[in-house]
C-alpha cells in the first residue's frame, strides 16, 4: 500500500493511494440500488406549485422524471431494499459484512422524519441479517457515500476488516414538495430542492484479490470557506426539510477548485485525465455538469472519455447519486473490464471528493436483469 | 506506534447567551488546539459526533462549519498548503470511540498527521417548556502519531437490538393548532418538527448490563482480565453507570476516571469528558492500560484500549 500524507507540501486532499494489484489493496465488490416505482415528471412537479413560477425546469436541468416514494416508503426501506439488492449482486453472504456505515441525509424512519438514535446502520444491518457488524451512521451531504467509502477503504486496506457495506437511502422529494409551496422565480434560493429524487444505493468493498483492479486512489477535501452555500433545516410549510442553495456561486466554486484537486488525484495515480474513461460527478443539473466539464477540460489540457449524466430519468438523488449511475451503466452493460472510472463528489461543507478505480469481474454479476 | 492523545477539552455552557451547539464545539477546539499548542491548520481529519443541536440542521456536515469557524484550512487552495476533511458521524454517545478507530487508522495509514474530535449537544426543542432533555456540552479531541509509543491498539463494538425500543429519538411533524395569518397578516407555519425522545424504564439499567457483558467479552478476547486495567474511562460518564458497572467488573473507584459534576450529564461528549478528567488528573500518564467504554442508543457498545508502556 502506498501511504501519501495530506500534510506534505503541496498536498490538499486526505489521500489514499493503493497500488493495483497489491495485497493490501481494496476494491468495489458489488453496487445495489433500491429504486422506488412511482415516477414524478418535472411538469407534474412543476403544475402543482403555489405560484404560477414561468420556470422551465426540465430545459434548465435536463430532469425529466424522478422516482418518488409511495406511502410505506422511506429512507430506510430504500437503504435496506439497496442493501439487499448489493447482497444479491455479490458474492458475499451478509454474514460477511463486517462493518455498515449509513451516510443518508435524511433518516425517515416509522413516524420520525429525521430518526436520530439508534442510528439507522443498525436497523440496516438487521434487516439484512448482519447483526454482529460494527455499524454507525456518517453524515456529510451528497458526498456521504463517497465519504463512507473511502472511510471504509482505509479499514479494509489496513487488514483491519476484509469486507464491509455503505448504504444509503434517501427519500428527499418532501423538500421538493416543501419548495413547490415556496419557489416564486428562477432566483428562489430553494430552486434546487425541485431537482431531487428518491433512492437508495449501497456499495460492498473487500480487499482485492491478488492481481486483481481496485481503488487506484480516493481522497477528500472540506472547502470550509464556503461552507454556508447550502443549508438545510426541518420544514415550517410541511413534513420534513426546506434547503437554501446559491446554485451559481456553488457552481463558481466548484469550476475554481476542482481543476487542482482533480489533477493531485491523477497525479497520485500517475494517469492523465485522458485516461480516465468514464467520470461520474455528481448529479444536480446537465448544464451545470456540461459546464463544469468543459471548464475542467479547458484547465486540465484533456478531458475524460465519457462523462456519465443520468439527470433525465433519477434527478438529483443526493448522496446516493454517483452509485445509482454506477449501478445503471454496470445494469446495461456500458462499463467493461479494465475501464478506468472516476467518481467525483461535489457537497455542500463544500466537500469534495473522488475515487478512480478499474472495473474488473465484478462487471460479470450484472445485466443479466436489463 | 500508535495513535496517541494529544489533548481533550470538555466544557459546559456558561455566561447569559443561549447555548448552541457549533459554539460549544468551536469553543472547546479552540481551547484543545491552545492546550496543545497546535495549530487549527495542523488538523487533517476533523470529526463531529454531536447530535443534538438548536437549529437541528440537516447540511451541511456541522464539522464543516466548525472548520470554518476555527480557521482550519477555509478553502482557496494556495501553493505548498494543505487541507481539512470534515465530516459528521452520528451514534450517540458511543460516536466518539468510532471517530478515534477512524482518525486512528488514518493515521496509521499515513493519510492525516493531526487528527481533531468533536462533538456538542444542546437541547433540540428549546421552545418546550420543559426540563432540557441534554445538557449543553461540548468537548474535542486531539489525536496524533507517535513513532515510538503506543496508544490506541484495540477497538471493539458490540449492539443489542433487542434493547433498540429503549431508547429511540428522532425529529416527528407536528401540525400547527391555529393555522393562517398572524395580526399584521404574516403567515403563520403550518407546523414544525418536534424532536420526540422516548427513553422506556429499564433503559439505565440495561446499559450497565449491555457495557458489562461486552466488556468481559472485550477483555477476554484479548486474554486479559479487568485486574489488568489501570484505568476505566467511561460513558455516560455520571455515577450511575460508572459505579454499578465498575463494581461488576471488580474495578476499584480509584480506577475510574469520574468527571466533575458539571459534566456528569454530558452526552455525546461523554467520553472526552470523561478522557478530559483522566488527563488533568494524571491518572491517563500513569496508566499502562486504560479501557475506554462508551454505551448508548442501539443498546450499542464501544470498546478501545489505550496502552502506554511507560505507565507505572
Amino acid at each position: 500500500m502506498t501511504q501519501t500524507r495530506s500534510t506534505e507540501p503541496g498536498r490538499w486532499l486526505a489521500l489514499e493511494s493503493l497500488s493495483p494489484g497489491s495485497a493490501q489493496g481494496c476494491r468495489i465488490e458489488s453496487v445495489g440500488v433500491k429504486l422506488p416505482a412511482r415516477m414524478l415528471t418535472t411538469r407534474e412537479l412543476m403544475s402543482r406549485t403555489r405560484h404560477r413560477t414561468r420556470i422551465q425546469l426540465e430545459r434548465l436541468t435536463g430532469i425529466h422524471e424522478r422516482h418518488v416514494v409511495d406511502p410505506g416508503e422511506n429512507s430506510f426501506t430504500l437503504a435496506a431494499g439497496a442493501a439487499r439488492d448489493c447482497l444479491a449482486h455479490s458474492g458475499h453472504r451478509a454474514a460477511d459484512i463486517e462493518m455498515v456505515i449509513s451516510s443518508s441525509i435524511t433518516r425517515s424512519k416509522g413516524e420520525a422524519s429525521q430518526s436520530f438514535e439508534p442510528p439507522l446502520s443498525m436497523y440496516v444491518k438487521l434487516a439484512i441479517g448482519t447483526p454482529g457488524a460494527v455499524n454507525f451512521d456518517i453524515s456529510n451531504a451528497c458526498a456521504g457515500m463517497l465519504t463512507g467509502v473511502f472511510l471504509l477503504q482505509d479499514m479494509i486496506a489496513r487488514g483491519e476488516i476484509r469486507c464491509g457495506m455503505v448504504v444509503s437511502g434517501e427519500y428527499i422529494s418532501h423538500l421538493s414538495w416543501n419548495a413547490a409551496r415556496q419557489v416564486r422565480s428562477l432566483f428562489s434560493r430553494q430552486l434546487a430542492s425541485l431537482t431531487l429524487g428518491d433512492a437508495g444505493a449501497a456499495v460492498i468493498l473487500e480487499r482485492a484479490p491478488e492481481g486483481a483492479a481496485g481503488i487506484d486512489v480516493i481522497g477528500f477535501t472540506t472547502l470550509a470557506e464556503h461552507s454556508r452555500l447550502c443549508l438545510a433545516f426541518p420544514s415550517t410549510v410541511g413534513p420534513g426539510a426546506q434547503m437554501y442553495t446559491k446554485s451559481r456561486t456553488i457552481q463558481k466554486v466548484a469550476i475554481d477548485e476542482l481543476a487542482p484537486l482533480v489533477a493531485e488525484a491523477i497525479g497520485e495515480a500517475g494517469i492523465d485525465i485522458a485516461d480516465i474513461d468514464y467520470l461520474i460527478p455528481h448529479q444536480t443539473s446537465a448544464r451545470a455538469i456540461r459546464k463544469g466539464t468543459e471548464e475542467f477540460a479547458r484547465r486540465l489540457g484533456a478531458r475524460p472519455k465519457h462523462v456519465v449524466v443520468n439527470l433525465e430519468e433519477y434527478g438529483n438523488t443526493s448522496s446516493t447519486t454517483l452509485f445509482v449511475a454506477l449501478h445503471k451503466y454496470l445494469e446495461e452493460r456500458r462499463l467493461g473490464k479494465g475501464d478506468r472510472v472516476m467518481l467525483l463528489a461535489l457537497a455542500s461543507g463544500i466537500e469534495i471528493g473522488m475515487a478512480i478505480f478499474t472495473i474488473d469481474d465484478q462487471v460479470d454479476r450484472y445485466g443479466r436483469t436489463h | 506506534m500508535a495513535a496517541r492523545i494529544e489533548a481533550a477539552v470538555a466544557l459546559t455552557s456558561r455566561g447569559p447567551r443561549k447555548p448552541a451547539a457549533r459554539r460549544l464545539a468551536d469553543t472547546a477546539a479552540g481551547a484543545c488546539l491552545t492546550y496543545a499548542g497546535r495549530q487549527p491548520s495542523d488538523v487533517d481529519m476533523l470529526i463531529n459526533t454531536g447530535l443534538y443541536r438548536e437549529d437541528n440542521m440537516g447540511e451541511p456536515a456541522l464539522a464543516a462549519l466548525v472548520q470554518e469557524d476555527i480557521g482550519a484550512s477555509p478553502g482557496h487552495l494556495p501553493a505548498g498548503g494543505h487541507g481539512t476533511f470534515s465530516f459528521d458521524l452520528l451514534n450517540g454517545t458511543c460516536g466518539v470511540l468510532n471517530a478515534i478507530q477512524l482518525e486512528a487508522g488514518m493515521l496509521r495509514s499515513g493519510v492525516i498527521g493531526l487528527g481533531a474530535v468533536v462533538a456538542s449537544d444542546v437541547d433540540p426543542d428549546g421552545k418546550a417548556r420543559r426540563p432540557a432533555m441534554f445538557q449543553p456540552a461540548g468537548g474535542a479531541l486531539l489525536l496524533g502519531w507517535d513513532d515510538s509509543a503506543d496508544g490506541f491498539t484495540d477497538f471493539g463494538a458490540e449492539t443489542f437490538p433487542e434493547y433498540a425500543d429503549l431508547f429511540v429519538s428522532g425529529l416527528v411533524w407536528q401540525e400547527e393548532r391555529r393555522p393562517g395569518r398572524r395580526p399584521g397578516g404574516r403567515r403563520r407555519p403550518r407546523g414544525r418538527s418536534r424532536m420526540v425522545v422516548d427513553t422506556r424504564p429499564g433503559y439505565h439499567g440495561r446499559l450497565v448490563d449491555c457495557a458489562e457483558e461486552s466488556a468481559w467479552r472485550f477483555l477476554h478476547r484479548r486474554g486479559m482480565e479487568p485486574g489488568d486495567i489501570d484505568l476505566l474511562v467511561l460513558a455516560p460518564a455520571g455515577p450511575d453507570f460508572c459505579d454499578p458497572l465498575r463494581i461488576r467488573l471488580g474495578i476499584p473507584g480509584d480506577r475510574v476516571a469520574y468527571v466533575s459534576e458539571e459534566l456528569e450529564n454530558a452526552y455525546t461528549t461523554g467520553p472526552i469528558a470523561a478522557l478530559q478528567a483522566a488527563i488533568r488528573s494524571g491518572r491517563l500518564a500513569e496508566a499502562r492500560t486504560t479501557l475506554l467504554l462508551a454505551a448508548g442508543a442501539g443498546i450499542t457498545v464501544t470498546m478501545a484500549l489505550y496502552r502506554q508502556a511507560q505507565g507505572c
